[in-house]
């Protein structure tokens, strides 16, 4: 699929869960290596993912809230 | 060895050094102290905008030794020579990022998720949120200024990794 030259990333902070992103973007790790190169995606917001960078729902189960 | 592109301030008393290819953008510089620290400047560091303590203080925050600084008292031969080259095609914050394409996410080890590039941030309640041209988001869960790090996160030593930290 080709991208269009102007789309945006955009970033939703949704609440009490994780920041997804849309659009052309590339997440670089901890170790500076790329580890996803298109989206969307969804990226844990509050330290307790099994799965990190990624969400993986824990949020639902601890409650957590803004 | 130096890169070019680092840069030093002075105002007589302490020397602020600037390692462009240490900063990740945390922002906490010029957030806490946009009298000195002002990326929309050329210099973007104003020594004369801040008493010297203060200076250190905000130095002291950054994450990353992007920014250090030493008493002048302090400064090796070839730190004092440093101290009269004035370049004001210098780095900032914001000319490196904008460099960027397509957005960049750098994951932190530890700490915040950072963005640089053209994007868009809609906050919880569907509102959009103004994003510098780099936003660092919270990734620890205990920020006061969500959804964005306040560097938080070292203060509760957050672990990025997985595992029995991460439940």
């Amino acid at each position: 699929m080709v991208k269009m030259e102007n789309e945006i990333t955009l970033f939703e902070v949704l609440s009490g869960g994780p920041l997804k992103v849309t659009g052309p973007f590339r997440i670089k790790g901890t170790d500076g290596k790329i580890i996803k190169g298109n989206g969307p995606v969804e990226l844990c917001r509050y330290g307790h993912s099994s799965n990190k960078p990624f969400c993986d729902n824990t949020h639902k189960r601890i409650g957590f809230s803004d | 060895m130096k890169d070019p592109r680092d840069r030093q301030y002075t105002n007589g008393e302490v020397t602020v050094f600037w390692v462009p290819s240490k900063c990740i953008h945390a922002t906490t510089c010029f957030r806490e102290l946009i009298e000195v620290f002002n990326p929309g400047r050329r210099p973007w560091v104003n020594m004369e905008g801040a008493p010297t303590r203060r200076i250190i203080e905000v130095v002291n925050k950054c994450p990353t030794q992007a920014l250090i600084w030493k008493y002048n008292k302090d400064l090796t031969d070839e730190e004092k020579i440093g101290q009269r080259t004035v370049n004001n095609q210098e780095e900032t914050p914001k000319s490196l990022s904008r460099a960027n394409k397509p957005t960049n996410i750098r994951i932190m080890k530890d700490g915040p998720i950072v963005v640089e590039g053209k994007f868009k941030i809609i906050g919880i309640e569907n509102q959009e949120l103004k994003p510098s041209i780099m936003t660092s988001f919270c990734r620890c869960g205990s920020s006061l200024n969500m959804p964005f790090c306040d560097g938080t996160h070292r203060k509760i030593d957050f672990s990025g990794q997985n595992g029995e930290d991460g439940e």
